[in-house]
């Protein structure tokens, strides 16, 4: 597990963070947000030694060069300066969690798929951005102002997650956005509370695993935060599950959805778009712009997100992830998740449009006409997503606080608006219903947007997270794909026509993608990972990978949801990682380190050697099991001629992976070996017997004769095939005849055709494994090693 | 706004096959586009032309990428850079290598150079074929022919293992390389009703029976010229002709034969020594190059076009071939049976494919 240590030079959580005081009023109000804060270009100030760039403290004259910022920051102020005060309250109180908060320990893990039982409780998104200048960075080669910067944003992530009467974060990420000499810092991540068990040294007791959940299934969802002292406006009831404990109305997490988990219907891709234009600025001024942006833009992502989720009739997100992308003329912002109905948590209710002008008629009827539409979209949604909860008498649980009716539960700003809404009258229907007002802009686009989403096509269902609620029993067709597109937009359009462009430029390629795969149905698009940029003005760039994968449809009715729990909990637990991760340190390593022979199997694949296989990542491993590897080198000397063959020996499942392989060959009729790709973690229907490690790799391309290359997009389609084969022929090399947790993390486009030329890096990862499929290995269990079996490794494995 | 770059690009190749056609056939992006969505495309998965014009440059992109690789076929199966399921392999080459006998039957018999290749507009005009089409099948002959002149062993075998086709199509190709090697005449107006099927039958046959490799199959280089033994051999024949009495001899046991039995028998009788002298003398002049390629011409001036004025019907003409052939057996003083069976054997069957409107 991979863990970012905790920072153990700074002072504990309990003291202030260093800077600016929170309830310092004027000075900063962006910066006091609650859970998600907004720092303008402000803290480098501390390393500084030249007073003039001292920016931190006088941020008010930043805003006021920025024009309207200073009125629009006014309620907003308040407003905020009212969360910090419940959010400091909120640090005395002592919970389940206190060992973790003495200890001033808060671990932050970026894995997002956890063993059942680690997850007790799950309290919500947290997230932080900051605003930086690069500029003023004196010495750019050496770390520190850059780990600061992070230091202080996991500060702040640490204290959100407090505030929720959590002690970690889960599904924790982090990421920037350049432009010019402005920089955004994001983080996010799920503020949760971990089983101890997991957390304690020693090896663990599987007996006692899953002692301390008291309900697998629903656990996860009750709140971990003191119902009396809840940190922001949420209406609570008691879960739907075990009626005894309490659950929010609507759960926002950055994790995968847990394989315990129950879950009402099939889940769905939830994506909020959004385009904002900014007047072009240089530093300080352009940083200010950025940052009284920034919360706009998050609070009406997050409305859309809100918005989506209902108009789905669900009321949980998993895997959120929320990009926000600087250019010199926009912002732009990107928020993709996979909604689901959690049975634990209340149906949500409906959407309702108000107008402002309830006078005239004609406009009346414009409102209810859109309203109609909203309930058949409702209803119908309903239907595609199978979601029919089973119906419970309500019980709502009064909040403490006075607006019982908020639209987020993912803390973030609530402009002027909200106050409007909350006064108006809501409580006819059966549930409170979600007001959208269609007199302001923000609204119109709102409704907008919800309507133009297109629904998706029969046959087809989409996610972000690995896999897919409600579906199991996939088949062994896979197809991982990369899509790049890069749409040159027109001069002056105002932030609705740029949103409107953004959003179908999203759509259409989601549209493309389905119908591409059109030949896979019944097939579900997972781990849907969509990337923007924006590489230059006027210039958008989104990039999607993600595998498609088909699944049985009768078998699923016949088998419904059990088969499928145990093939997820054999694909995350069954395959026992880290065993095989040591397994495989273990056969690795006698190359370098003790045998001369696999020095020079080495050589021969100096890429191997050079750059893309990250054997240091096992160094601390590799020490402790030095003694035992030079016992085996020992054998291996005396006792084999091919270093290759011997090194099977040691392997547990020699056997499978020949044959996996030679049943590859086989197939295709060739010296080529099939190597399949994929973004999640598992293959379905198949075992896999042996991780062989990292593959990162980085790919610069460029070319001086675009035209005749068939332009940008044969370029870089050229590109990526070739950044595929290069990634299957590496993992063929070395033995393997699969990638999994394959991912595009960096792909930058540039170019020049005027000059006829472009430029093209792109950096790829993922994890060489061998498997066998499912039914293979019934048949190798059986099967005795043969001395056939070993001279046909020894060729292949070099 | 405008899409600047749009890529798809899948671990396991993504081929469309209608797609594929639609790109051999040489039709541009915004045509393919068009057929594909009046043959129904749009309703599919909710698509639009904007989705589908994206699909089609990708496809595209992707088979142009492909056809290096396609000249080679065997390095289709052996390359890196695409990964494609094994029975895609075999469809993409089959269709590569595919051709339209119409086009076919324009170039065949013509040398595969460049001269011919500039004809390529005309034939195109003429068959209606896009040019691109044209320009990709002529490049196609030109290219097996290229490599197969140099191979040793059974032409169509050859040609299936160095491009994978299937037997069929490999069996055209031999036709054609034969037609380009032995450069028969083809073009005369009078020829003109003869289909790429027709003649790719005869070349067939005349590969099986009368070339080099039909008797040795372990002979150096292209072993479809024509055995030049064979070839002198056939100027024993003449004796047919020559000698009155054989000839009469030869008409009155054919007589016998068809007595009652066809139709055309006054006809036949009257016209017999004329239809043996054409084809003895054709046999007889094949060792020269000029005469030898005007074999198909001479087939249809000299027997094909008296028969059919004549109105023979092909079972008459079957029956009179068939005897006209096995009664040689029974003149005593024809010593060259053997002879006269290898080249009767292929001008019957030849004569009776020609033998329509």
């Amino acid at each position: 597990m991979e863990c970012v240590p905790p920072c153990s030079d700074r002072p504990g959580f309990g003291e202030e963070t260093p800077g600016v005081p929170l309830s310092s009023g004027p000075p900063t109000p962006l910066r006091a947000q609650t859970f998600s804060s907004f720092s303008p270009s402000k803290s480098y100030s501390r390393q500084s030694s030249s007073s003039d760039t001292e920016l931190s403290l006088t941020p008010k004259t930043g805003m006021g060069s920025g024009g309207s910022a200073g009125k629009e920051a006014g309620p907003l102020k308040v407003f905020l300066r009212q969360q910090t005060q419940s959010a400091l309250e909120q640090r005395g109180v002592s919970s389940s969690s206190e060992a973790f908060v003495r200890t001033g320990e808060y671990p932050f893990f970026t894995l997002t798929a956890f063993p059942p039982g680690f997850l007790l409780h799950v309290g919500g998104v947290v997230s932080a951005r900051s605003v930086k200048l690069l500029d003023r960075i004196h010495n750019p080669d050496e770390p520190e102002t850059r780990d600061a910067w992070w230091e202080e944003i996991r500060q702040e992530i640490k204290s959100h997650a407090k505030a929720l009467g959590c002690h970690a974060v889960v599904g924790y990420s982090e990421s920037t956005s350049i432009c010019e000499e402005v920089c955004i810092l994001s983080a996010s991540g799920t503020a949760a509370i971990l089983s101890s068990r997991f957390m304690q040294d020693g090896p663990l007791d599987v007996e006692h695993r899953f002692e301390e959940v008291v309900s697998p299934g629903c656990g996860f969802c009750h709140i971990p935060y003191d119902e009396l002292n809840i940190p922001f406006p949420a209406q609570l009831t008691y879960c739907y599950c075990c009626r005894r404990y309490k659950v929010p109305d609507v759960l926002f997490t950055t994790i995968d959805l847990p394989t315990e988990a129950n879950v009402t219907g099939k889940g769905c891709l939830i994506q909020a778009r959004l385009c904002r234009t900014k007047k072009k600025a240089q530093g300080e001024g352009n940083a200010t712009a950025i940052s009284n942006l920034l919360p706009f833009l998050e609070y009406e992502l997050h409305t859309q997100l809100m918005n989506k989720l209902k108009l789905r009739g669900m009321n949980a997100l998993f895997g959120l992830r929320i990009q926000i992308s600087v250019g010199e003329t926009m912002l732009l912002g990107l928020a993709s998740a996979t909604g689901v109905y959690l049975t634990a948590l209340p149906s949500p209710g409906g959407i309702q449009i108000t107008g402002k002008t309830p006078s005239d008629i004609t406009y009346e009827q414009h409102i209810s006409n859109m309203q109609k539409k909203i309930n058949d979209t409702i209803t119908k949604n309903k239907e595609l997503y199978e979601i029919n909860p089973p119906e419970v008498v309500e019980e709502i649980i009064g909040s403490p606080i006075p607006e019982p009716r908020q639209r987020s539960r993912l803390f973030r700003s609530h402009s002027e608006s909200s106050d409007e809404v909350s006064e108006l009258d809501l409580s006819h229907g059966k549930k409170d219903a979600f007001v959208l007002e269609i007199d302001d802009t923000d609204a119109v686009e709102d409704i907008h947007a919800l309507l133009t989403d297109f629904s998706i096509p029969a046959g087809f269902y989409s996610c972000n997270t690995e896999i897919m609620p409600g579906i199991q029993n996939w088949t062994s067709a896979i197809q991982m794909f990369t899509s790049v597109r890069v749409f040159r937009l027109n001069t002056n359009l105002t932030n609705q026509g740029l949103n409107k462009i953004f959003s179908d430029l999203c759509e259409n390629l989601l549209k493309s993608l389905y119908f591409k795969l059109r030949s896979m149905v019944p097939c579900c698009l997972c781990h849907l990972n969509f990337t923007v940029a924006i590489p230059e003005d006027e210039l958008i760039q989104v990039a999607v990978t993600a595998v498609a994968m088909s699944f049985d449809k009768e078998q699923t009715l016949e088998n419904g949801k059990q088969s499928g729990e145990k093939t997820l909990i054999k694909a995350i637990t069954d395959e026992q990682l880290q065993f095989s991760l040591e397994l495989n340190a273990e056969t690795s390593s006698p190359n370098p380190l003790s045998s001369p022979k696999g020095l020079s199997d080495v050589g021969s694949h100096p890429s191997a050697r050079a750059s893309s296989v990250d054997y240091s990542s096992f160094a601390d491993r590799c020490s402790s099991w030095i003694e035992q590897l030079k016992l085996k080198a020992h054998t291996i000397r005396r006792g084999s001629v091919k270093t290759t063959s011997s090194m099977e020996k040691a392997s547990p499942l020699p056997e499978g992976r020949s044959r996996s392989l030679r049943s590859n060959r086989s197939y295709s009729g060739s010296s080529v070996a099939v190597v399949k790709m994929t973004p999640l973690s598992f293959i379905p229907g198949a075992k896999i017997i042996k991780y062989l490690g990292i593959i990162n790799m980085f790919f610069i391309r460029e070319t001086t004769s675009l035209r005749e290359e068939g332009g940008v997009s044969g370029f870089l389609h050229t590109f990526i095939a070739e950044v595929f084969a290069m990634v299957r022929a590496h993992v063929a090399a070395l033995g393997g005849n699969a990638v999994v947790s394959y991912s595009m993390k960096e792909c930058v486009f540039m170019e020049n055709p005027n000059k006829n030329q472009a430029q093209c890096l792109i950096n790829v990862s993922g994890d060489a494994v061998i498997f066998v499929r499912e039914s293979e290995l019934e048949l190798t269990s059986v099967q005795p090693q043969s001395a056939t079996t070993q001279t046909s490794n020894g060729g292949e494995g070099t | 706004m405008s899409t600047e770059l749009d890529v798809f690009v899948g671990n396991t190749t993504v081929l469309d096959e209608d797609v594929y056609q639609l790109w051999l056939d040489g039709h541009t992006v915004s045509d393919a586009v068009r057929i594909r969505m009046e043959a129904g495309a749009l309703q599919e998965c909710e698509a639009n032309a904007e989705i589908l014009h994206s699909d089609t440059m990708d496809q595209f992109r992707t088979f142009q990428m492909c056809e290096r690789l396609l000249q080679s076929p065997s390095k289709v199966a052996n390359q890196l850079l695409f990964q494609i399921p094994p029975h895609h392999q075999t469809m993409l080459i089959e269709r590569y290598y595919e051709f339209d006998s119409v086009f076919a039957r324009e170039v065949l018999g013509k040398k595969l150079s460049k001269g011919t290749k500039k004809d390529l507009d005309d034939i195109s005009s003429k068959t209606g074929i896009a040019l691109k089409c044209c320009r990709r099948q002529f490049d196609n002959f030109k290219h097996v022919f290229k490599v197969v002149e140099e191979l040793k062993g059974p032409l169509v075998e050859n040609i299936q293992r160095h491009f994978l086709l299937s037997d069929v199509l490999a069996r055209d190709y031999a036709a054609i390389v034969f037609f380009a090697n032995s450069r028969f005449e083809t073009g005369k107006r009078k020829l003109q009703y003869l289909s790429f099927q027709d003649f790719a039958f005869c070349a067939g046959q005349l590969i099986s029976y009368w070339t080099v490799g039909a008797v040795d199959n372990m002979m150096e280089d292209l072993n479809v010229d024509l055995e030049k033994e064979f070839l002198h051999d056939l100027k024993d024949l003449k004796v047919l002709v020559n000698d009155k009495d054989m000839l009469d001899q030869h008409k009155s046991l054919v007589c016998a034969q068809l007595r009652g039995k066809i139709k055309v028998f006054s006809e036949m009788e009257a016209s017999f020594k004329n239809l043996s002298r054409a084809l003895v003398n054709i046999a007889s002049k094949l060792t020269h190059t000029k005469d030898f390629r005007d074999l198909f011409i001479d087939l249809v001036e000299k027997f094909v076009e008296p028969c059919r004025s004549d109105k023979w019907t092909i079972g008459d003409l079957r029956l009179f071939l068939k005897h006209y052939s096995s009664s040689v057996r029974m003149l005593e003083a024809f010593r060259h049976q053997v002879i006269w069976d290898r080249y009767m054997g292929v001008i019957q069957s030849c004569i009776l494919k020609m033998y329509h409107d």
